[in-house]
Order: C-alpha cells, then structure tokens, then sequence
C-alpha cells in the first residue's frame, strides 16, 4: 500500500462540480450534527462536545488520510453504543473520571487499529467475522439502543445496573408507563412520529431526522414558555461552544489501571467493530461507485485518526453507512465534500451553539430509537434466515449480544461461523451413482470419515467390477487425503478420474521446493 | 394498479407504527393514572408501623414536634410540617420497610409499588437487616450502636461508598440492597419504591432529630473485624457446630429458612432466597458486616451471647453455604451457584439421615 501517494492523490473536482461537493459538504454537516448530539450524550453517555468533535476532526482526518472519495467518517451508533456498555460499571456516566475512562478507551481501541493495520494477517482476520456475524451483532445493537432510550425518552435517570439486559430492559418499558415525565413523553412522540412520517417521502428521507429535532425542540420551547423548565422537568443538551478543539489526556493512573484492564475487552471489540463496519462500508461503495481503494486505506486512515482523536476529546470514528450512502446518492465526486462538511459542522457549532443547546434529551432518545429500529435491516435477516446455519449464526450472534454483552457477541459469533465453515468442509457431497463415486468439496482429515464411509459400501458391491473415483469437483486435498488416495489407488478394483489435468503434476515439478511453495500457499490461503 | 401497492403497502407500515405508538400512549396515560390514584388512596399500615409512627406522632398539619424528642429533652423541636401526601408517601415508606413482600397486605402489587418486581425470591424484607423497621432501640429506648438506621443512613445522605469510593446518594445506596441483599434488580431511581423509602427515612431522622452531616452510632453496622477476636483464625467446623447449637431451630439446619402458612417467620440465611455472594453480608466478600450483625441482633432475645469469635465463625460458615450468584459473577457462576443451591440440600439431607437413621431428620428445608 503506497499510503503517501494514496494520501496525496487528489481527484480535483470537475469544473462546475465545486458548488455541488459544498452543498453535499453542507448536508452531510446538518445530517450528522443530530446523530453527533445524540449518539455521544445518550449511547456512549459523554457530553455532546465529544460526538461533534468526532464529527468535525474525525471526518477530516479521515477524509485526509483515505483516498476514496466516497467515505465519511465520524461517530457510530454502534461504536458509541460500545463505550456505553463497556464503561457503564466503572466511573457514573459524564462525570471527569468516565470522560478519562473514555478517552483511555478510545487510545487503546486506536492502537490495537494500528496493530492490526501492522501485522497483515490479523488484517485478514477481519474478513473471516462473516456476514451473518456481524449484522446479527448490528441488529442486537439496534435493539439495545432502543432498549436503552426508554428511560431518556421520559425523562428518567438511566439504569445503570449492568447484568440482565434484556430484564433491565422491561424494567426500563415499564417505568416509562408508569413513572415517565409526561412532558418527556410527548416531546419524544412529537419527534419521532414527525421522524417516521417525514421518511415515507423520498424527498425528505434525509432530511427526517433534522425535521423531528426541529419539531420536538419547537414544542420543548413552547412548553418551557408557558410552565417553565422548573415545571417541566425537560433536560436539554449542554452547551456546545467550547471552541474549535478541547484538549484532553487519557486517565493513565496507577489506582485506575485495575478498571482500565477490565475495559480491554470493550477496546477490542470497538476496534474490531470499527474496522470491521470500515471494510465492509468501502467494499459496498468500491462496488456502487466503481473507484476501487483497497480496504486497508481505510484501515490506515482509521487508526490513525483514532489515535489523535483521543488527545482532543472526540469520539473515535469509523465509516457510516447512511451517510455514505447519501453522499453517493448526491454524486460526490472527490473528497472536498467529506472535507467541506466538517468545515461546515465547525461553523455551524461556533456560530449556533445557543440553538443546538437547547435541544431536549428526550428528542434525541427518540432519534436514537429510530435510528436503532435502522439498522434492524429486514432485507439481511430475511436473506439470512434462508438458510439454516446461517441463521443459527445469525440468531446466535443477535442473542448473544444482549446475553452475553458485545465481546461475547463477537467470540460467540465467530466461533460459531468458524464452526460452520468446518462443518460445510467436514461435509463434503458425495455421491454415489451406479459405480461412480463423485466428490465435490474438500478432501481433509475431517471430511474422510464421510468420504470413506461411503467409499467402503461402493466397494463392498459386488454387482461392479470397477468403481471410478471421481474427484475433479475437488479444490483442496490435505496430506492426509493424498495418503488415503495413493492407498485406495492400491485397489485394483479403483479407477480416478480427475478432469482437471491429464497429469500428476507432483512427478512433473519432482522437486522438493515447488511443494513447499506450494504448501505455503495454502497456509497462506487458510489463515 | 402495481405502481400504486408500494405506496398502499408503505401506508400500511405506517400506519402500524403510529397506532402501535398511540396503543403505547394510551397505555402510558392508564398506567399514570393509576399510579396517581394509589397514591392518593388512604395507607393501611402494617401493626408494626401503626406502632411507630402513632409513637413518633407522625400527622399532617403546619409544624412537627417529634414526641421522642419531647420526652428525652423536654424542649419541643420543631420543624415544618407534613401534606397529606408526605403524610402517605411516609406511611407507604414504613409498609415497604416492614414487609416488603406484602405478605400483610391485601393487594400486594398494588401497595408495595411491585416492590417483589425488584427482588428475587420470596424471604426478603428491608426488616430483616435493617431491624426494628429501620429504627432499632435498645429496652431503655435508645437507638441500638451499629443497627443499620435509616434515619442515621439519611442523614449522611450523599455519602461516599466505603467500598468503591464513589458518591452515593440516599437513592443510589438503597440499589445495593435490592441487587445483593435481596439478590434483585434495580428499581429505577426515579420509581416511587425509591421515595417513599427515602420519605420514611428522612422522617425518622426528623423524629430522632438527626443533623445533616453528622455522624451517628447507630448508622451503619457494628463491623467485627478478625483483630477483635481471640486471633485464632476464623474457624468453618466451629461455625457449623455453632450454627446447629444456636442458629437451626429457626433459620433451618441447611439455613434455608422458616415458613408457615406462606408468611416468612425466619427468613433463609442460604439457598435461593438469600443474599448472593456479591452481597455485602457475604463473609468471603467483607468479612466483618455479616458478624457484626450476629453479635448484634442474633439470636433475637439472646443477643450479646455470642463472642465475637463466635459470630465470625458461624458468619465464615454461613456464607460458605450454596447460595445465588452475584450480579456481576457472569452466567456460568450463576449456573453453578443454581446447581449447588438444587443438589446440595437434598445430597446432604440423605447422607444425615442415612448415617443416623434412628434419629429423626433435622436436615433439609
């Protein structure tokens, strides 16, 4: 990867496309602003400085360092929902030692990016976190988040309690129909059903979110008018106007480290999860766009943003699907719209933060839960559910998360899908026809017990001479396999036949090193 | 035709989501409703609040003067008065204390504010650590030193946890008990559960005349730590010994508690109605509450029999029975605190009976 020239590469925009970036760059500003707010103060349980910081440095230092033209970085859903759950027991949320926590957790997540980016295997690792895995985990999360907005959405105090989610989250249910602020409640109905309803329309499909904060902020402002704040209990965002960045140093202290331990495993997983939803953003858009970047761009661009962004009090970034799938809609066609927007979001933050302070909790709650309701994609869940193993990993990795936590998702989920993958080989499909027994798959160690099982009955019937081992559906043979070939070879009775080359390629290259070239290769292929 | 069912089907969804969102409204208004009025219903007191808060005087109007201060000072304290509704959020505060199973009143669910929602199992009560409803007295009507009063707990209302060094709050702390004590879940801070408990206890801080800030002899527990003993090491073969001698003819010789006719006469000291093992009683988690409770309160009408080497090894040997799993202990501790609590009382049970016969079986619930 030559990262200097794929920094530096710029596609300038076409003459008369400049107006046509800023006003990408200006919508992508207003749309992310709303998710910044919110995903920080209500998922990760920061104050909302952080998010819109993430939104300004984390979009322009990604849009710096990758060279596809279609990406934009910024905070996640699901990352912040990430450093909710993972930080939850130990430091009272939005207090200075859970901002330090938070930003020590964000360090780590960016260093092990960086390790991975440096050892190129665990790189690869990242592809074998199949489909079924990860949006089985992005679909848990979806519903976490929504769990997770009831209490802010009527205005109560979060349940901090860690275990049994799912029991936290009926409890949560129940106490917004019983002990909810009704003022809370219909500032968060106003939102939302003003949110679902403007989504119906295409034309303001991107526009839905901004619109529902605009209705539910109009009603909390005529509320505090007539009672006043006193009366009505509504929480509001903070002042957001600290500047144009706000320096800051991850907790490192010796009394701290037991609970920063205990946080790695959230680091790995918001690592993971981050370059995890960064690949597969790029390959979707490599695909929809036709520029190809290779993924590890991305990766580059990722970790190091997430190693900076810790020491200026920004959430850590990775790529977001919706608003790259807006940008593509809109026709972007070089990175000065990505660039343009976090330009933009600076300006509107130095210029309107009186207005964005004013913004209710309980508005934000129900963006959140719309946007959870999101990323439960029925279109995923329907592809994986035809087929049966990939729904067992994808309702294992779904279930986990909420039994288990997001560390458990990720270690139940690929096990599970490592474990199919065996199985599939383990499985090869053999048949036998009259007296012809075709293989199609993988010879191995784990698949010759079904193989020779079915090799001894062909053999055993005596109504054939001859038995033909058909084997050119075959595309990986292990020592083991050769050696149960060369010995079923001995049967006179046996004949192979291998369409793929007439010869044995093994006597032709004769020389010990072509095989292990060989060998390599395949190791190669299996990590 | 086709062109127009993309937009029926969309209509449809739509609709869903608003009328699914209108049902949760209107829900939301009849669950509001009720709630207010249970709270303005009249409060049957259990006999033992009826008690107390007749002594502490404890009725609506303009000004309160804590006969208890009266009598002991002969100078009338006093302070602001109590609403009707402080008046009943204070009397439903004292029932929940008192029996928070609501095995004494008629509607349990409804005049507990689901208070059996939060814990598990069907022994606890706040009574049973926190004795005397919250306000232990000694015969001459002194509060009893190390009893766990609420009044003096309130007053140190944002306290910071000894254990984990952040700041409590009066609401917070009272988290603890139904998550470890009574093996339970939390009940949101804002649920009326968490008030009225925090109305009665800033009543009985008024009553006792309590200050802010101070620190008082009866808050918290009279801690026995192993330097007070005779130094021989906490001894589990003693506790159980002493256990049977002075503990099983109430709480049962597996410790899994008395019940008659469906009320809790002596609550389970092990098994799945007990406190868990992240439970501050739990000995093996801080050794010196658990034994400071026994020396204390134990056994009712004997207390102060036992040396404080007693009370820690029958404290040591208590914990050690099987007992739920902590919050925090993940789900395979769970599972096997949950075998343990199923196998091994009836393991235990046939083994003593099976190797004395004769005898007649002591063992078991």
């Amino acid at each position: 990867m030559n990262v200097k020239a794929a920094v530096f590469s710029w596609v300038p925009p076409r003459v008369g496309a400049l107006g046509n970036e800023l006003l990408i760059g200006l919508t992508l500003a207003i749309v992310v602003l709303p998710q910044a707010i919110a995903f920080s103060t209500t998922l990760a349980g920061l104050p909302s400085y952080v998010g819109l910081y993430c939104a300004i440095w984390g979009v322009l230092f990604t849009a710096l360092l990758n060279p596809s033209r279609v990406f934009h970085g910024g905070p996640n859903s699901t990352l912040s929902a990430v450093v909710g759950v993972t930080l939850l027991p130990v430091a009272p949320q939005f207090g200075p030692d859970y901002i330090g926590y938070a930003l020590t957790l964000f360090l780590l997540a960016g260093l092990i990016q960086l390790v991975f980016l440096a050892v190129q295997p665990l790189g690869r690792v990242l592809d074998f976190v199949s489909e079924p895995v990860a949006n089985g985990m992005i679909c848990g999360i979806g519903l976490y988040m929504i769990f997770k907005s009831f209490p802010a959405f009527a205005g109560l105090p979060i349940n901090t309690q860690v275990e049994w989610r799912l029991w936290i989250a009926w409890q949560s249910f129940l106490a917004v129909l019983e002990i909810g602020n009704m003022h809370a409640i219909h500032i968060g109905l106003i939102t939302l059903l003003v949110t679902v309803v403007t989504r119906q329309f295409d034309r303001f499909r991107n526009w839905a979110i901004l619109l529902g904060i605009v209705a539910g902020t109009l009603y909390s402002e005529f509320l505090n008018a007539r009672l006043g704040l006193g009366e009505t209990l509504i929480e509001q965002t903070a002042n957001v106007s600290t500047g144009f960045v706000y320096p800051s140093v991850p907790l490192f202290a010796q009394e701290a480290m037991p609970d920063i331990i205990s946080i790695i495993p959230g680091a790995v997983t918001l690592a993971l999860l981050g370059l995890f939803q960064t690949v597969a953003a790029m390959r979707r858009m490599n695909r929809r766009s036709g520029q190809f970047v290779d993924a590890r761009h991305g990766i580059f661009a990722d970790a190091l943003s997430n190693c900076v962004l810790p020491f200026i009090s920004a959430l850590p970034t990775c790529a977001s699907f919706n608003r790259m799938s807006l940008m593509h809609a809109m026709n972007t066609g070089s990175r000065l719209a990505a660039v343009s927007s976090a330009l933009f979001l600076l300006a509107l933050v130095s210029f309107f933060g009186d207005f964005i302070a004013i913004i209710p909790v309980p508005a934000m709650a129900a963006i959140i839960m719309v946007v959870g309701a999101n990323m439960i994609d029925w279109s995923d869940i329907r592809a994986h559910f035809q087929h049966r193993p990939e729904a067992i990993v994808f309702s294992a990795s779904f279930l986990s998360v909420h039994l288990f936590g997001l560390f458990g998702a990720v270690i139940c989920g690929s096990l599970l899908a490592l474990a199919y993958a065996k199985w599939e080989k383990a499985h090869p499909n053999v048949s036998l026809e009259r007296n012809v027994l075709r293989i199609r798959g993988n010879i191995y160690y784990g698949s010759l017990p079904v193989i020779e099982s079915l090799y001894h009955r062909a053999n055993s019937d005596a109504r054939f001479d001859e038995l033909v081992v058909d084997f050119s559906a075959v595309h990986h043979i292990d020592p083991e396999g050769i050696r149960w070939l060369a010995e079923v070879g001995k049967n006179h009775k046996v004949r192979f036949a291998d369409r793929r080359s007439g010869q044995d390629r093994r006597a032709a290259a004769g020389e010990a090193p072509a095989d292990r070239k060989r060998k390599d290769r395949r190791r190669r292929r299996t990590l | 035709m086709k062109r127009l069912l993309p937009g029926w089907k969309k209509a449809v969804r739509l609709a869903l989501v608003v009328s699914v969102l209108f049902g949760l409204y209107a829900l939301t208004l009849a669950r509001h409703d009720e709630r207010a009025r249970i709270r303005e219903q009249p409060v049957t007191l259990t006999p033992g609040c009826a008690d107390k808060l007749a002594r502490y005087g404890l009725e609506a109007g303009p000004r309160y003067i804590s006969p208890y201060v009266l009598a002991r000072t002969e100078q009338a304290n006093t302070r602001q008065g109590y609403s009707d509704e402080d008046v009943r959020a204070i009397q439903r505060g004292c029932n929940i204390i008192d029996d928070l199973q609501g095995q004494l009143a008629a509607d349990p669910a409804r005049e507990r504010w689901n208070a059996t929602r939060f814990v598990r199992g069907t022994h606890s009560s706040c009574d049973h650590c926190h004795q005397g409803i919250g306000d232990k007295q000694t015969a001459a009507g002194v509060p009893q030193t190390g009893s766990l009063s609420l009044a003096a707990s309130w007053v140190m209302a944002d306290m910071y946890d000894q254990f984990t060094g952040i700041l409590l709050p009066y609401e917070l702390r009272q988290m603890q008990c139904y998550i470890n004590s009574s093996n339970g879940y939390k009940p949101n801070v804002a649920d009326d559960l968490i008030r009225d408990v925090t109305a009665y206890s800033r009543f009985l801080a008024a009553a006792l005349d309590l200050r802010f800030g101070n620190r008082y002899a009866e808050q918290g527990i009279d801690e026995v730590t192993a330097s007070q003993t005779a130094k021989r090491g906490d001894d589990y073969v003693r506790g159980a010994a002493l256990f049977k001698e002075r503990c099983a003819r109430c709480h049962g010789p597996q410790g899994l508690g008395t019940v008659v006719d469906g009320k809790v006469l002596f609550p389970a000291v092990a098994g799945p109605n007990a406190f868990n093992l992240q439970s501050r009683n739990n000995f093996s988690f801080v050794s010196t509450i658990l034994p400071g409770f026994i020396c204390r309160n134990m056994p009712p009408g004997e207390e102060g029999t036992l040396s404080n080497q007693d009370c820690r090894d029958i404290g040591f040997y208590v914990s050690n029975l099987p007992r739920p799993a902590g919050d925090k202990q993940g789900p395979l501790a769970a599972l096997w605190q949950q075998l343990m609590m199923r196998v091994m009382p009836p393991l235990i049970h046939t083994v003593e009976t099976w190797q004395r016969p004769g005898e007649p079986a002591g063992s078991g619930t």
